[in-house]
């Protein structure tokens, strides 16, 4: 993973949701509290995660199952690979579909967290910043998908 | 059948025939279920489902765990402890006949108390173990074998990322889950010890025994082990007894993981950024898994597909142990065709209703998968775990890796029985320790 600022967005928002988190577990047993934790932890994972998630396609890092992919010609691999993209194309296009309609009937509600009023609208951006940046990667992988 | 639920059977059919042909796993099941939904319940209900679920997984506060425990991982293999398990128990048992074997049966068992994961402990301890035990004279079918089975204890022990998984998909307690995973993760150990003991007995000429080393290297060993053990101890046990739940016990451990780094002197910016780097593509590549994975799930729901093959399997017999006989099977024809999350993902939300019917725990049936599942990694044609071990001993051939591995697998067998007829083994741990 080159580091450049997806890197840098997710580690960052990986390490505050661990010294947070951490921090509270102490503070607890010392009998203290540190007030709204958790929103902290949760706003920080939806960062780290919508990055990690266009890292591991960036990567190319998406579990999949071998046992034909590995046994068939160059050709229908091909193919195969190229499909595969276009189908991770639609399926993350139908996610930002989903996300980018709730975020247009929740634009008046003002959603914030409970105990820190952290808002949500800007996490939604993230999140659908992030599947419409799998799309697009789906798609540009598809098209350089060439034989071996 | 009703039409719903052949809806769903066509669903499942068409999710396997993505996942042979290489679609990645999350995709597939995103898309199966993204379609039934739309068949179902129409497309706005579809795109407003899956649009909530993404927001929902992504900022899950209990998610959390699943990337801090991989970063605490990381943590620990850049501190170089996956090589420190190895020579502390090849130390204390290695001159033994078989002693080698032993020592990496209990060194993956260590080291999956970090990693999580079956492939990365194969792998590591692979390349720790194989060379030693074949310069000792050690059969090479033995030696691959014996890392190719003990690989599969790195998603036994916990935490274990499967669990993780399995607790997210399935709505059950990580906590729980991970207590429970204990006794039959020492069981496992036990069996593996035991196939190690008659396999040496009966053929002594595949595992000789080594010169004995020296008590102080011996204690060396075990002072190496220490800070590692304790992280270990403090994460697993403080989720036991409760002193902090999962999602914490992942923060906590990650923050153990640097000051191991640091302790060890390997805390770097180099090592520090590597380990985050690899968190967050693993963090990525599950996260995609356990969003179609979800969505899937409301699909298959919505189908009445489980209540369908679970009036099948009634008709067949009513008794306990035979329907869950009967689903080990399927379990087991599905994971030589699929990899273990595939398999994990596409039968949880059939099988786990089904099994609640019968008056099981949700609990005791994500170690009976997981141990389901970690038959599959040592199992052709799939079977990961050998063609790790494969990757890293090139000479020798896979189908004398294959020849190894077979007593440890019929040990998996007996071990899968053992948890059919004694469910006690994977719930009376939680039971004791939080009652």
């Amino acid at each position: 993973m080159s580091r450049g600022p997806l890197f840098y967005i997710g580690s960052a928002a990986l390490l505050t949701a661990m010294a947070i988190d951490a921090a509270a577990v102490i503070c607890r047993h010392l009998g203290l509290s540190i007030l709204g934790s958790i929103e902290i932890v949760q706003a920080a994972m939806l960062l780290a995660s919508s990055a990690a998630l266009v890292a591991a396609s960036l990567a190319r890092k998406h579990a999949t199952v071998h046992l034909a992919i590995d046994r068939v010609g160059p050709r229908t691999r091909l193919w195969l690979e190229r499909i595969s993209a276009f189908l991770s194309a639609v399926f993350f296009a139908a996610l930002a579909a989903g996300s980018i309609w709730i975020a247009f009937d929740l634009r008046h509600g003002h959603e914030a967290s409970e105990v820190l009023r952290i808002p949500y609208a800007p996490l939604r951006i993230v999140s659908i910043a992030a599947v419409l940046g799998l799309a697009g990667i789906a798609l540009w992988q598809m098209r350089r998908i060439e034989p071996e | 059948m009703s039409s719903d639920a052949l809806a769903g059977l066509l669903g499942v059919l068409l999710l396997l025939a993505l996942l042979v042909a290489g679609v990645p796993i999350g995709v597939s099941l995103g898309l199966v279920g993204f379609g039934g939904l739309t068949l179902l319940l129409g497309l706005e209900p579809a795109l407003i489902k899956s649009g909530v679920l993404l927001f929902d997984t992504l900022s899950r506060y209990e998610l959390g765990v699943l990337p801090l425990f991989l970063l605490m991982a990381h943590l620990c293999f850049a501190a170089n402890a996956s090589r420190d398990f190895f020579r502390a128990a090849a130390g204390l048992v290695g001159h033994r006949r078989g002693g080698l074997a032993l020592a990496s049966v209990g060194a993956c068992a260590g080291f999956g108390a970090i990693s999580g994961s079956s492939l990365a402990t194969a792998a590591t301890i692979g390349l720790v173990a194989l060379p030693e035990m074949r310069e000792r004279g050690y059969s090479d079918s033995f030696a691959t074998g014996v890392v190719a089975a003990g690989g599969t204890l790195g998603q036994a022990v916990p935490p274990s990322g499967a669990l993780i998984v399995f607790g997210i998909i399935s709505e059950q307690s990580i906590g729980k889950l991970f207590t429970a995973a204990i006794v039959p993760a020492l069981t496992q150990m036990l069996l593996y010890g035991i196939t190690i003991v008659l396999l040496c007995h009966f053929r002594p000429a595949i595992a000789p025994a080594s010169p004995r080393v020296s008590r102080a290297e011996r204690w060396r060993g075990l002072v190496r082990i220490l800070d590692v053990a304790v992280l270990v101890l403090i994460v697993i046990g403080g989720i036991s007894v409760g002193w902090f739940t999962p999602s914490e016990a992942a923060s906590v451990g990650a923050v153990g993981g640097l000051m191991l780094c640091a302790w060890r002197r390997r805390l770097t910016w180099p090592a520090l950024g590597h380990a985050l780097a690899e968190t967050l593509r693993t963090s990525g590549m599950i996260y995609a898994v356990i969003i179609g994975a979800l969505i899937f799930s409301v699909f298959i729901s919505l189908t009445g597909l489980a209540e369908a093959v679970s009036s099948l399997i009634g008709s067949v017999s009513d008794n306990r142990v035979v329907a869950m006989l009967m689903i080990a099977v399927v379990l087991l024809v599905l994971g030589s065709l699929l990899d273990g999350l595939a398999l994990m993902l596409l039968t949880t939300p059939i099988l786990l209703p089904i099994v609640q019917q019968l008056g099981l725990s949700p609990i005791w049936f994500g170690i009976f998968l997981i141990r389901a599942m970690e038959i599959g990694f040592v199992h052709p044609p799939i079977g990961m775990n050998l063609y790790v071990i494969h990757g890293i001993a090139k000479d020798v051939p896979i189908s004398r890796i294959f020849r190894g591995v077979l007593p440890f697998l019929g040990a998996d067998f007996v071990h899968l029985l053992l948890l059919i007829l004694i469910p006690g083994l994977a719930l009376e741990l939680p039971k004791l320790l939080a009652p």
